[in-house]
Parts: C-alpha cells; structure tokens; sequence
C-alpha cells in the first residue's frame, strides 16, 4: 500500500495531502460527462446493426427513395419472404449447419484428449507443443490458401463440403488444443486423484471424472468453433465454385449483383444469418469471454 | 503413481487396464495427442512447408496440370518486385495496418476505461458496444458496403445532414477515400475485442493502488499515465500484437467492400497475393508474396509469445 502510494506521488510529497478528488468538476458534471461518451460509443457501435434490421423490414420503394430516411416509414417482411421462398437460402444454411457441425465435433473430440494429455502428463514435447499449437494459430491464411488448392485439386476435393474440412481444421484445432489444455489445468488434480484411489484407471477418471468437470470449457471452445466455422469466408468463397455447395456467408455475397442489388434482401439475409451467433453469445457471454481471457483469441 | 500400484492389481480389468503400467503407461499420453498431432501435421505443417516451397517454383495452373514444376529460385520475388501494384500494396498495407492498430488501441482503451465502472446500465452499454464483435464478418463487410452507398446510403445522408460534406461522395469507388473507408469499418468491426482485453485487464488492477493514487490527490489524467497504464502494459502489448495479426490477415473487409480497387487503391498484400493466385492463377507469385507476409508475422507472433510468457511469468 505505502509503496504503491509512493510510486504514485512524484517525489512522494504530497503524502499527507487530504483527498483532492478532482473538486474544479463537479460530480453530476463527470457523470453526465460519462453518459454522454458511452451513449456516443454505444450508438456508434449498433447503429449499423440497426440500420441492417432497418433496412430488412423496409419496402423496396422506400430502400432507394432519397434522401435516405433514418426511421423505415413502411415495415414489411417481404424481404424475408423474398429470401425465404426460393430453395436456394435454405441449401445455403444447410450446407453451413452441416459443415459447421462436423468441424465442431471432430476438432472437440480430438483437442479434447490431446489437450488434457498435454495439461496433466508429462512426455517429450509437453512443453513445445503447446506453444507449438499457438503459433499454428497465426500462421497467415493466404500463405495455406495456396497448397490447399494445390492439394484439394490432386484429391479432387475442389467444389465440396468435405473438402473444406481438413482446411478449417487447420484453422481451428491448434487453438482449440491450446484452449482446452488450459481448461483442463485449471481442473484441481486432487478430483483425478480421488478418483483413482477408488480404483478408476487412468481413463476412466479422464472420462468419467474429468471431463464433466471441464463441461464449461469445452462448451466455451465447442461455441468458438462454430461462430468461427459458420462465418468463415475466404476459403469456402476460394475453393466452392457451384452454386449448390455455398455456405451462408457465401450465399449472402453472391446476392451483391454486377449492376443491381437487393439491398432488402441482402440485409435479411445478414440478420438471419447473424441471429444463431447472437443467441449463442448472448447465452454464453461469460464463458466466451473467460475463454478471451485465458486463451487470447482471434477475433 | 508407484505408491499405487498395489492397488491397481486388485482392480476389475477393463480394456483400458493396459494404459497403468509397463509400455501401455509410458505411450499413453502420446496416444491422447496423437490424433491432434497427425491433423496438424497434416493440415498446418505439410501445407506450410509446401506453400513456402512454391515461392521458388514456377506453379501455374498449366505447370500443374502438366505436373512439371520448375524450380525457379528467386525469379518470383524478382517478378513480384518488378510489378507496380506491389509497391502500391505495401504502402497501402502499412497505411492500413497503422491506423487500424493506433485507432483501435486508443478507441479500445478508452471504451474500456469507460466501460469499467460500476453505474446503473452499464452491462447494457457493455452488450451494445460488444456487438460489432458479434456480428458475422460478412454480414458487417456488406451491411457497412450498403451504407457507404453512392446514392442512397445513410453515411453520406448524415454527413450531408451535419454539413460536413455538400454533396454525396461515392467512399468506395473513390481512389482517394477507398482504403480509408475500408478502415473505418475494419476499426469498428475491431475495437470491442481490444476493449474485452483491457478490460478484463483493467479489472485485475488492484483497487487499493487506484485509491492509494486518489488520496494523494493524483488527477485523472495523471492516474492514467503513471498508475493504470503501467499495470496493464503487458495485456496492452498482447492487444496490439493481436490487432496488428488480424489487421494483416483481415480479408473479408477489403475483398467484399472494394476487391482492392478502384485502380489498386485499398489493395494491400493479402489481397494482391490472392489477386496472383485466384485471379491470375499464378500460384508462385501469389506463394512469395505470402511468404514475405508470412515471415512478418512470425516476428510479430515471436513478440507476441514473448509476451504472453512474460504475463505468465508475473
């Protein structure tokens, strides 16, 4: 306390100085001042949101009419019957929901064992590798883009969805294995121990004790996946050429057309889109936000 | 473990049995990671190495359906020197990469020292400044390409209506106002995760020392300066490395919004390199681009491991 109080005052004068609190501003004035900066950051940062889910429910006179208005005048679903109808949005999701779930669980199962290997046993490379994994994380996607290509061309994997997933493995598992490794440490050894004194192999107390336990974290590194799988862009937008094999994110940016765009149709779309990640989120904000913390991810 | 052992033997046997001693013991921690290490190797390492590699060969998509792949040396790097746009994409790059990471820092820093208060309806504010992190990267690229629209987007109508500007301003297809527009959404899209990061930074700082500051009369600015900012360097750091990755590798903003263009004006080297590959088909060109890419964020990841240790070492 006292030598923090000292770092503090420059010269470690004004110690015995009664409480200033900035008085030249009056407090409602900092609040008030508080407020305003927060509702400015706060508009800033939904107001495209808004103006998605604006312009989804507008009529599609009113979408070109200008001056643009900020609140619709008309509300219509139309843009999502629009959308909805033709079969091609729901092969879209579909595609997406199929791709999403099988990288999910393949790349859950595998951290899993892998990541509590490297959290509790000790073997050559128990250090290196994880550090290893972290650094798979970063490695540049355009630099893999390009033998992926190569490579899903010789297997003749281009144009579909199981060709998609060995590369979005590559762009999940390593930080999926750093994640849970660091679940699992926080796991207290004396429930393993417990476990094993009343006779479980060392399986059976990974299986049966431990991993209910680290439930939150694989839920947390599980809902990391499919956010990131269900948006991914770049190589489902490189390596699918057909229609029929588009993810949502794909779908959405085929809708941007040479000369004409349906500007309405393409924002329910978004929302549609964005509506699973926003309800995952939003239920599971503190465990993703810990899971940030403790793992430093990509965005 | 030793000091089991007895136990052990009286145990039902189950298949997993034979992972509690002998050989079984020593290799089954290598059998947990093995999958994992067979993906990776397969999916990250192999290609790694492989993309490296055609850097120095000429791979085209003619080279590749003949199967002659001619090592090339540096001819590549030579031709990818030798084009005007590559000149254009590194400026722009630089431009990008700097403004995205001093805006985002500073934004997110203030909007977690905003946000790390306990007032009435701050988790509201909280969940509203989160979403431009939640949103699909997509959905934001093309909602923000709506509103930069030449004719009938809200940006212009507001910047009309506060009489920054006179007359509607086509953002996007201007070759001056290109890579900048591209920016400001990318800082939008980006700042939340720097401010999730220092604020989960900030709320460690100890109470005791931010009072201990205010007892003796420090201001806030002063407080900032000398007893917030050094508490949470290396959190700062690990943001500005992390920010500094994303913006490098951030595609979908630029390719959705602009394609790099008009006439190579928001390019930077992630999409040109993508331009040589996927466009031109000139898979070697594209290959040394990305390596030079590659080899500046593996300085950059160095740094930020470093980082990461010295954090855990604390």
């Amino acid at each position: 306390m006292s030598s923090a109080a000292i770092t503090a005052t420059p010269a470690g004068t004004a110690v015995s100085v009664p409480p200033l609190r900035r008085s030249w501003t009056p407090k409602w004035l900092r609040v008030g001042f508080l407020y305003a900066g927060l509702w400015v950051a706060f508009v800033w940062c939904v107001f495209p949101f808004y103006w998605m889910i604006a312009t989804s429910l507008r009529a599609k006179d009113e979408l070109f009419a200008r001056p643009p208005s900020l609140v619709p005048h008309s509300f219509t679903f139309q843009s999502y019957i629009d959308l909805l109808v033709g079969a091609e949005f729901w092969r879209f999701a579909l595609n997406s929901l199929i791709l999403t779930a099988s990288v999910t669980i393949i790349s859950v199962a595998i951290s899993v064992t892998a990541g509590y290997a490297m959290a509790r046993h000790r073997f050559k490379g128990s250090v290196a590798l994880p550090l290893f994994m972290l650094y798979g994380q970063m490695f540049p996607p355009v630099l893999l883009l390009i033998p992926f290509y190569i490579q899903l061309r010789w297997l003749g994997w281009l144009d579909s969805l199981y060709g998609l997933i060995p590369v979005y493995l590559s762009y999940m598992l390593p930080l999926c294995v750093w994640l849970m490794r660091g679940f699992f440490s926080q796991v207290p050894h004396s429930l393993e121990d417990a476990a094993r004194l009343d006779g479980c192999t060392r399986w059976q107390a990974f299986w049966r004790v431990i991993l209910p336990m680290a439930r939150p974290g694989i839920v947390a590194v599980a809902t990391w996946v499919m956010i990131h799988t269900w948006n991914e862009f770049l190589y489902a937008s490189t390596f699918i050429l057909s229609d029929k094999n588009r993810t949502l994110p794909l779908g959405l940016s085929g809708l941007i057309g040479q000369y004409t765009t349906d500007w309405g149709m393409l924002m329910a779309g978004g929302v549609i889109t964005s509506a699973p990640i926003l309800l995952v989120f939003f239920f599971l904000q503190k465990h993703l936000v810990s899971g940030v913390g403790g793992g430093a991810v990509k965005g | 473990m030793n000091a089991r052992a007895p136990r052990n033997q009286q145990l039902r046997r189950t298949w997993s049995s034979v992972f509690e001693t002998g050989t079984g013991a020593r290799i089954y921690p290598y059998l947990m990671v093995l999958p994992a290490i067979i993906i990776v190797v397969g999916v990250v390492v192999y290609p790694l190495v492989s993309g490296v590699m055609s850097a120095f060969y000429d791979v085209t998509l003619r080279t590749l359906n003949s199967g002659d792949m001619a090592f090339v040396g540096l001819r590549n790097f030579e031709r990818v020197f030798a084009d005007p746009s590559f000149g254009i994409a590194s400026f722009n790059t630089l431009v990008w990469v700097v403004l995205n990471v001093v805006v985002q820092l500073s934004l997110g820093l203030g909007l977690a020292l905003l946000l790390h208060r306990a007032i009435p309806g701050i988790g509201f504010f909280r969940s509203g400044i989160l979403v431009p992190w939640v949103v699909p990267s997509v959905v934001a690229v093309l909602t923000w390409r709506w509103m930069y629209d030449p004719s009938v987007g809200i940006v212009n109508e507001l910047l009309v209506r506060w009489g920054i500007i006179e007359d509607y301003h086509p953002w996007l297809g201007d070759t001056a106002t290109s890579l900048y527009a591209v920016t400001v959404e990318s800082i939008w899209k980006g700042t939340p995760f720097v401010m999730l990061l220092l604020l989960a930074a900030l709320q460690l700082v100890p109470r005791s020392i931010l009072e201990a500051a205010s007892m003796d009369g420090a201001s806030g600015w002063r407080k900032l300066w000398h007893v917030i900012l050094p508490q949470i360097r290396v959190s700062f750091a690990i943001a500005a490395v992390l920010t500094f990755i994303l913006t490098v590798n951030n595609f979908n903003a630029i390719w959705l919004m602009t394609e790099g263009g008009p006439l190579n004006s928001s390019e930077i080297l992630f999409t040109l390199a993508y331009k040589y590959g996927f466009q031109r088909y000139d898979l070697g060109m594209a290959s040394a681009v990305a390596t030079m890419l590659f080899v500046g964020l593996v300085i950059a990841t160095t740094l930020y491991l470093k980082l990461i240790q010295a954090k855990e070492g604390e």
